[in-house]
């Protein structure tokens, strides 16, 4: 019976508030749902511009010998495609729906640090804005998305060109980390009563997957760019063949995290097909938890695998055998995918709706797309396809087939309930149809290109090989795609204006999205809904097999009643001091200091505002732990991979150094083992500091705080003067291959520490104006995670630069 | 109920029937210079016996997901009666759907692993010959150790021989790609990589960088001619000989040569000893030059001359500003050098 549901949403929809509007609404929002449509506009313009780069490198190649852009401009071109459709398109495209989706999917009022999301999605659309500015002082990135070394060096590519590229994608890196930390926190610990881990949606699942995905592998890639950067700015040797250098180091980094990224583009996907092919065939998912497992697996196999990517580099018999294995191994996992989503249909009553088509078409063209990666996975055949257009084939049905036909099946599922209105289902059939046909028009037949030996990132080719026709065919096709898109706006546009009124619930969903209304109110649930399990909406509905439904549980009230985050322009302001410091990089020094000060000054003002609001003194969920402490862990994780690549890649390097001095004839223990020793007595006071805190000890409290921050402060001081000793001793960052990591791999952990100083004197500020009180302990114990792992990652670089010899 | 033709999957699939028998029609031929799919050696054979095997069983899983894919949405349309059963799982199917693929995947693994191991053996055949690939940005230079021969872009190899390539890198990463005798193999600064073939069959084959390297990565074309043995010794003969004196037009060209920046870069035996640049001491005796790009005619090598950068993007031979006539000097003797 469908009264109860009724009732429920006549009463949501009386007390659904009129949300604030303006410009300057938006711009200060820290509402997940603003901010996930924030993302898919965005997503959506970047797309656009991605897109139109596309669409002029298939004109160039339309015919032999063309000249429609010079060299140089198409390789810029295929660069800013890749860079623009990777991470300012496809994963924003992801980002949109996780802000959206994932607190209303798990019946959550917001997202765990709703400011960090605003901080995370304004990084990134600066970030994306600071790449594209590269084609306005015409010096737009050109070494390729993946930036092979050495040719990114500042020897090949002497222009600002890379740069843009290399600070830009750090910048995007921080906005995905910070995203991916806050999702984490907010699935695992904001789950609804009731709803525990396996009756997650499997979206939901998909998504924390990607997150914990995002946060580990980031770090390879940003140490692979932190790299280059010094490379190039401060000439050091970590690429440089010549002092002992291995540019393979690059191709490393950036596939322990270019690997993990191609699941990080799939999975939302993956996630979404799920959710809808069982909405639309009225059947549970087939095998859900089987759906999930695979999931966690895909995401864990994808670490591992990632050289096959360099099966061309020669890494040997015995690697790439290992790789190929490792590689044939995630298609199970993704083939047990394929298999339990045709068994939902399978018995189903299929409404074949536009995000079911989508959902479906899925099923098909990713299939393609999987089975020729399974190609690629034996190292002899991939010998002949890797770097030919068989590969631009095979993961553009990745992506597209997979990544972006998932996508646009979560647009046309969730836009009413985003929107309050219908896409228009006739319409976006013809959008579907044509871009089915517009897409394997372009790209099947580069398959069939790559056969016959046409290699990627050419801008140009000769007759009489065999390639003209098929690429003309590949450039009508893409022409469709971008009709097929533009097609999508008209819809949205129209849909906007004048689309049908959407109810609540308009598919007869299964998950908690659709119980309340559309749009959904700011605070998205009056009552949090209890869940009972897998699609608890959905038998609420039409109950379980034997038709029995589930007995409704009181709705538990809030006990502070319900708190929304209050706006905040901090973040923005965080976010532009971000880009600046990246901008002075290329312009001036003070420009550099101009942005770390309005960092700095956004980042305090941004921990300090809403010191006293009650939505945030009770932030225990659903794991036992406060929220701050699960982010930290989770960052912590994401910092062990940091610290862990540059500790590795020091080992890496040990020994090769063509020039002196080397490690022992410079290196002082006895003084470094001093300043450990400091470092160590800090955790001490550190955890004499946390005790009186909770003990609501002020006057320990305070020494014990200034006292861990002034021993951290010794240890800098330790620090600069073992820098300056070296420094008149002949080791530079430029003098030899040691000198590079060390002091790399060592000033990272002092900036480290340095953070560390600033939040424990600004805790012991809050302190002496009586603004740290028993219920701060959380925080207290947050910056306490933070300087005991700042802290053990001294022990470990201790002991693998000092004391191993 | 005749459904399936107003259904716009039925369409579809009759459409996907047209173009696939308009595509066998049309023939797309696989027998192209640069196609991967022809075998000109033992190493693309053993490669292309793996990638028959993958071929079909790649197809057949394919096609198996597509029929059944298909079958579902024609037969479980929504219609009046037709109610969805709440299935939430099978557990003999998850297992037997996990181990169906595994062992498809061990068809496909024993022969890679077989081939990886057989195309990779770390010691070179006693009788091997050695030919050293240098990539620079953007041509090809080949040496033979054994031979003391030098060339560039097009390198002379007999059939029926082993042939190592051991590949160098002085500036960036390139690619040693010539599809018929086989795979690709990065060119690595501060790597020696190897690839061991046989060619089989005398004739010329195309290749081509496949490594991103550059403003003209697309113009770093190579070939491999494979000779008779006899012919073979003869091309080696031709390359130690002395540069032939040149005479007329040339003889002018060779004192403009000599006199010039060109002599900063190139090697011509005898007369200039540079080593950036191609080994130009037998240029005339190439088919190509430019790295593949254009007949080694004079009026194509004065064009080239007189302004490398206007033809060959990003090209590292700086535009010297000779005059026509200079060019035209300079390409008779370049070209007279066979």
């Amino acid at each position: 019976m469908a009264t109860h549901e009724a009732a429920l949403l006549r009463h949501e929809h009386a007390v659904h508030a009129p949300a604030a509007t303006g410009v300057w609404s938006w711009i200060t929002t820290v509402d997940h749902k603003r901010i996930g449509i924030l993302y898919g506009v965005t997503a959506l313009t970047f797309f656009a511009v991605g897109g139109i780069e596309a669409l002029i490198i298939r004109l160039q190649l339309a015919r032999p010998n063309s000249t429609v852009v010079s060299a140089e401009t198409f390789n810029a071109l295929f660069t800013m495609h890749g860079t623009t459709m990777v991470f300012l398109a496809i994963m924003p495209f992801g980002s949109a729906f996780f802000n959206y989706m994932l607190p209303l999917m798990i019946g959550a009022r917001d997202v765990a640090f709703p400011r960090l999301n605003a901080l995370s999605y304004w990084i990134f659309l600066l970030g994306g804005l600071f790449i594209n500015a590269s084609f306005l002082v015409g010096a737009p990135p050109d070494g390729g998305w993946f930036g092979y070394t050495s040719l990114t060096l500042r020897q090949y590519s002497p222009g600002p060109n890379i740069d843009f590229w290399l600070l830009g994608l750090q910048i995007l890196g921080a906005s995905s980390v910070m995203a991916g930390v806050n999702f984490i926190a907010t699935i695992l610990n904001m789950r609804a009563p009731g709803l525990t881990l396996m009756r997650m949606p499997v979206f939901v699942w998909m998504s924390l997957v990607v997150q914990f995905l995002i946060v580990l592998a980031f770090p390879p890639i940003t140490i692979g760019l932190v790299f280059l950067m010094f490379d190039r700015f401060f000439g050091t040797h970590f690429y440089d063949v010549a002092a002992g250098g291995n540019v393979l180091l690059w191709q490393h980094l950036f596939w322990i995290f270019g690997h993990p990224e191609v699941y990080i583009l799939i999975l939302p996907a993956f996630g979404i097909v799920s959710e809808v092919l069982p909405t639309f065939a009225r059947k549970p998912l087939f095998g859900a938890p089987v759906v999930i497992y695979s999931g966690i697996l895909i995401g864990f196999f994808g670490f591992g695998v990632w050289a096959h990517h360099m099966f061309a580099v020669g890494m040997g018999p015995v690697a790439d055998a290992a790789f190929s294995i490792g590689t044939m191994l995630i298609a199970i996992p993704t083939g047990v995918k394929i298999f339990n989503w045709l068994a939902t249909l399978w018995g189903g009553s299929i409404r074949p709706t536009v995000a079911f088509h989508y959902a479906a078409g899925l099923v098909a063209l990713f299939t393609v797309g999987g089975l020729s990666g399974i190609m690629h996975s034996s190292p002899p055949v991939d010998l002949q396809q890797t770097d030919t257009y068989f590969v631009v084939a095979h993961f553009h049905y990745v992506l597209i087939g997979g990544s972006l036909f998932g996508l646009l099946a979560g647009a046309y599922y969730w836009w009413p309930k985003i929107t309050g209105r219908f896409l228009d289902e006739r319409l976006g059939r013809v959008q579907f149809w044509l871009l089915v046909a517009g897409f394997n028009l372009t790209f099947f037949p580069q398959h069939y290109l790559g056969a016959i030996g046409m290699p990627r990132r050419i801008y140009t080719y000769g007759p009489g090989r065999g390639w003209e026709f098929w690429n003309l065919m590949s450039t009508v096709g893409a022409f469709g795609i971008g009709l097929s898109v533009l097609l999508f706006l008209v819809n949205a546009a129209r849909s906007l204006r004048h689309g049908a009124l959407a109810p609540a619930d308009p598919w007869d969903g299964r998950t908690l999205e659709w119980r309340t209304s559309s749009p959904p109110p700011v605070h998205n649930f009056d009552a949090i809904p209890p869940v009972y399990g897998r699609d608890t909406f959905w038998r609420e509905k039409h109950g379980d097999s034997r038709g029995r439904k589930p007995t409704p549980l009181p709705p538990r009230p809030d006990p502070h009643g319900i708190h929304m985050p209050a706006p905040s322009f901090w973040p923005l302001v965080t976010a532009l001091g971000i880009v600046i410091t990246a901008a002075g990089a290329l312009t001036h020094l003070a420009v550099v200091v101009l942005g770390a000060v309005v960092v700095l000054v956004g980042g305090w003002a941004f921990a300090l505002e809403h010191h006293r609001n009650p939505a945030h003194v009770d932030q225990v969920g659903n794991l036992g732990v406060d929220h701050r402490k699960l982010a930290m862990w989770t960052f912590l994780g994401s910092e062990c991979f940091f610290f862990g690549t540059m500790i590795a890649t020091y080992l890496a390097y040990k020994g090769h150094d063509k020039v002196g001095p080397h490690p022992h004839e410079i290196l002082n223990i006895p003084l470094t083992t001093i300043s450990t020793f400091d470092l160590l007595m800090s955790s001490l006071l550190m955890v004499l500091a946390l005790h009186a805190v909770q003990r609501g000890d002020r006057r320990q409290a305070r020494m014990w705080l200034f006292g861990t921050a002034f021993f951290g402060l010794i240890f800098l001081g330790f620090q600069a003067w073992e820098f300056t000793a070296f420094v008149h001793e002949g080791l530079t960052l430029q003098q030899n291959l040691f000198g590079s990591t060390f002091f790399v791999l060592t000033g990272f952990h002092g900036g480290h520490v340095a953070l560390g100083v600033a939040m424990l004197l600004t805790l012991g500020i809050l302190d002496l104006r009586g603004k740290l009180a028993v219920q701060d302990a959380p925080r207290v114990e947050v910056v306490g995670l933070y300087w005991h792992f700042v802290d053990v990652v001294w022990i470990v670089i201790f002991t693998v630069v000092y004391l191993i010899p | 109920m005749n459904r399936l033709p107003t259904q716009p999957l039925g369409l579809c699939l009759r459409a996907a029937l047209v173009v696939a028998a308009a595509v066998l029609a049309s023939g797309c031929a696989f027998d192209g210079p640069m196609s991967t799919l022809v075998a000109r050696s033992d190493l693309n054979r053993s490669i292309l016996s793996v990638y028959r095997i993958i071929t079909w069983a790649t197809v057949i899983i394919g096609l198996l997901v597509f029929v059944i894919l298909a079958v579902v949405l024609l037969r479980f349309r929504e219609r009046p009666g037709l109610v969805a059963r709440q299935i939430h799982g099978h557990t003999a199917l998850e297992i037997a759907w996990t181990i169906a693929p595994a062992l498809v995947l061990l068809i496909i693994a024993i022969p890679t692993i077989q081939v990886i191991f057989r195309t990779q053996t770390a010691a070179a055949p006693q009788n091997a010959l050695e030919v050293r690939v240098r990539g620079w940005q953007w041509w090809w230079e080949f040496r033979y150790p054994s031979l003391d021969v030098v060339t560039a872009n097009e390198a002379h190899v007999p059939v029926g021989q082993p042939i190592v390539f051991v590949m160098e890198g002085p500036d960036v990463i390139h690619s040693f790609w010539v599809p018929q005798l086989g795979g690709k193999r990065d060119v690595v600064p501060g790597r020696l990589n190897r690839i061991t073939l046989t060619p089989e069959h005398p004739g010329e084959y195309w290749g081509q960088c496949a490594e991103f390297c550059g403003a003209s990565h697309a113009n770093m074309q190579l070939r491999v001619v494979v000779d008779e043995p006899a012919a073979f010794d003869r091309w080696v003969a031709a390359q130690k000989a002395p540069a032939p004196e040149p005479s007329g037009d040339g003889a002018a060209g060779k004192e403009i040569y000599a006199r010039s920046a060109c002599v900063g870069c190139h090697t011509i035996r005898g007369v200039s000893a540079g080593v950036l640049g191609p080994d130009l001491t037998h240029f005339g005796s190439r088919t190509l030059f430019g790295a593949g790009l254009w007949p080694t005619t004079a009026d194509n090598v004065a064009a080239w001359v007189k302004d490398p950068p206007a033809l060959k993007p990003g090209a590292k031979m700086p535009n010297l500003h000779l005059s026509d006539a200079d060019s035209k000097a300079v390409a008779a003797y370049l070209v007279g050098l066979k």
